[in-house]
């Protein structure tokens, strides 16, 4: 091999890899998106929500619905988006998964894995029933939010670039971690959720409703789905049937991370991403989401509790 | 005089010492499903005091504090009968935030800090009420002056602070909600003397300070030399009650063991 020959290679594997980690970050802060209501509802409430992908597609079809009314620009509909998405996970709280949950089982003098149980039941239901409302609205036909932005790419060096739409993404998932870490730790709301984690009997104590804290818990958490459906509808196609697939990414991500803590949510979406991205740049595009399961895989084996829970 | 203070009627209007009472239970029974925890339940809380409640293990004392404050209303699973009125007001109606709303409140058992809260975030977590919410900022300084043993570690995370420091941000963190009266629930366990020797000065601190207190202290002398009133309870009711100047040991140690003599008084 020439030297010339050599060089050329390992500057290719050097792009690859910086492309890699580059690429996977990126992927990373949308992980986290989808992932974070997931790890907070389970956090509060020990909520196991598999209906969280199809709220993310609900959040998408939500912006479909106004584009058709409003001449606006896809970002602009998040800030209708996310407020739906908040107050149809507190009315989705309180008058459905309030009832089903652990407490609700004690009162009736039930034990509390049935506590447990209920909610996986009825969010998988209302998973299954969401996807054939929207069907029946939307038909199976893929959807895009149209955008200016969508080919446009910041270009590093000639060699290496990333999608504009995936960069503004990133930083708005930042944005959105860093302001539910705020609400979170300086807002009397947000100390109330986090009070009604640690002990929800002792809450009310407090002066804490935990019904309405619950509430307040699930809108958060459908709201930033939201955000994340309009944000995934830019960037690719979605139809009725896609929340599953989120719901594994956000598995996935929370499983990596570790529960309830938003910097490992934010890191497992990376290493989520960065290790997919870096797979199917080796082994083909096959083995990005192998990739993956095996990162997953691994964790569960020798962290089970996430690799950044205190 | 004072062992049969507690049947019913005898104080229906004027409370002890011809003073109005802060709070009336009657007739109070408490349930765990099947199983009953309190009988018939009758005491007065006079404003200002500081009433103790001694008795053995499994006699029915927290039950009485978490009826008082309604954590007793979880439906099919544990609930009351019998009513707890505060000038006018039924607190046995109210959910447990309206209960600390309108002014009554609990240390409980065991401390129960929010574990993975800082000692300020648990402090401001005790000001959550709207009506609180304003003066919060107040408020926690005046109980970092007040507990100068975790001041300077309010952004400790609780859990990481021995017990007799928990039990002090638990104190404080129920004073954060500017209560009238204020129930604690055997402050003292797992603690070193010395450390209860403390907290002990605290809630006498706090009691001058206007505030009404309710202890449970298993420590029969320590209950008797803090308090202006103490009830015995044995197997979920009130066997003895009175002034502690005018209750002799044998009397209250007979009815906190429940012999003949302390049965036969009540
Ligand atoms: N959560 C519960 N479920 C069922 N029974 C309970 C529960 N808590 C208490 N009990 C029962 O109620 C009765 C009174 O208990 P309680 O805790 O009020 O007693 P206590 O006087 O506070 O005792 P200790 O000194 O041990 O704290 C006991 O017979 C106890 O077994
Ligand atoms: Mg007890």
């Amino acid at each position: 091999m020439t030297a010339e020959a050599f060089n050329e290679e390992l500057y290719w594997s050097v792009i690859d890899i910086l492309n890699g980690l580059l690429t996977g970050t990126i992927i990373g802060g949308y992980y986290a998106m989808i992932s974070i209501g997931l790890a907070m509802t389970f956090g509060v409430m020990r909520l196991v929500n598999l209906a969280h992908g199809d709220f993310i597609i609900v959040g998408a079809y939500l912006a479909v619905v106004l584009l058709n009314f409003l001449p606006i620009s896809p970002f602009f509909t998040l800030t209708i988006v996310i407020p739906i998405m908040f107050c149809l996970g507190y009315v989705l709280q309180r008058v459905l998964l309030n009832h089903v949950s652990v407490q609700a089982m004690e009162r009736k003098g039930l034990s509390a894995n049935y506590g447990l149980m209920a909610p996986i039941l009825v969010t998988f239901g209302l998973g299954i029933f969401i996807s054939h409302v929207l069907l029946g609205i939307f038909e199976s036909d893929a959807r895009q939010l149209k955008n200016s932005l969508a080919f446009s790419a910041i270009r590093l060096s000639e060699d290496l670039n990333i999608s504009l739409l995936r960069f503004i993404f990133f930083g708005l998932g930042i944005v959105i971690l860093i302001l539910l870490h705020l609400y979170l730790t300086r807002t009397h709301a947000g100390r109330a959720i986090r009070a009604a984690s640690d002990d929800a009997e002792v809450s009310p104590l407090m002066g804490i409703n935990t019904a309405h804290v619950y509430g307040l818990a699930l809108g958060i958490s459908m709201a930033i789905a939201g955000a994340a459906g309009v944000m995934i509808g830019m960037i690719r196609t979605f139809q009725p049937f896609d929340g599953p697939q989120f719901l594994l990414i956000a598995f996935g991500t929370v499983i990596i991370g570790g529960l309830g803590s938003i910097v490992g949510s934010l890191v497992g979406g990376i290493l989520l991403g960065i290790t997919q991205v870096l797979a199917g740049t080796y082994f083909g595009p096959s083995a990005q989401l192998v990739g993956g399961y095996m990162l997953i895989l691994f964790v569960l084996a020798f962290k089970p509790q996430g690799l950044f829970s205190k | 005089m004072s062992i049969s203070e507690h049947k019913r009627g005898f104080f229906a209007e004027e409370g002890r010492g011809g003073k109005r009472p802060l709070l009336t239970v009657s007739e109070l029974s408490a349930y765990y499903g099947e199983l009953r925890a309190l009988f018939d339940v009758e005491f007065q809380v006079m404003p200002g005091e500081v009433l103790a409640i001694i008795g053995a293990n499994g006699a029915g004392k927290s039950t009485l504090l978490k009826s008082m404050v309604g954590m007793m209303n979880r439906g099919k699973t544990a609930h009351t009968t019998g009513s707890i009125d505060m000038r006018g007001r039924r607190l046995d109606q109210l959910t447990t935030e309206k209960i600390v709303d309108a002014g009554v409140t609990m240390v409980p058992e065991g401390r129960r800090l929010f574990p993975r809260l800082t000692v300020e975030e648990n402090l401001l977590t005790g000001a959550y009420l709207p009506r609180c919410r304003e003066a919060s900022e107040d408020k926690l300084v005046e109980m970092l002056d007040m507990f100068p043993r975790f001041a300077e570690r309010r952004t400790q995370i609780v859990s990481q602070m021995s017990g007799g420091e928990q039990q002090m941000v638990a104190v404080a963190r129920a004073l954060m909600s500017d209560p009238q009266v204020v129930l604690f629930d055997e402050l003292s366990l797992g603690l070193a003397p010395a450390i209860v020797d403390d907290i002990y000065e605290k809630v006498q601190q706090i009691n001058q300070a206007g505030v009404t207190c309710i202890v449970i202290e298993q420590d029969m002398k320590r209950a008797l030399r803090v308090s202006n009133h103490v009830l015995v309870m044995l197997e979920g009711a009130i066997v003895l009650e009175g002034d502690p100047k005018d209750l002799n040991e044998d009397q209250v140690s007979s009815a906190y063991f429940g012999s003949e003599i302390g049965r036969a008084s009540a």
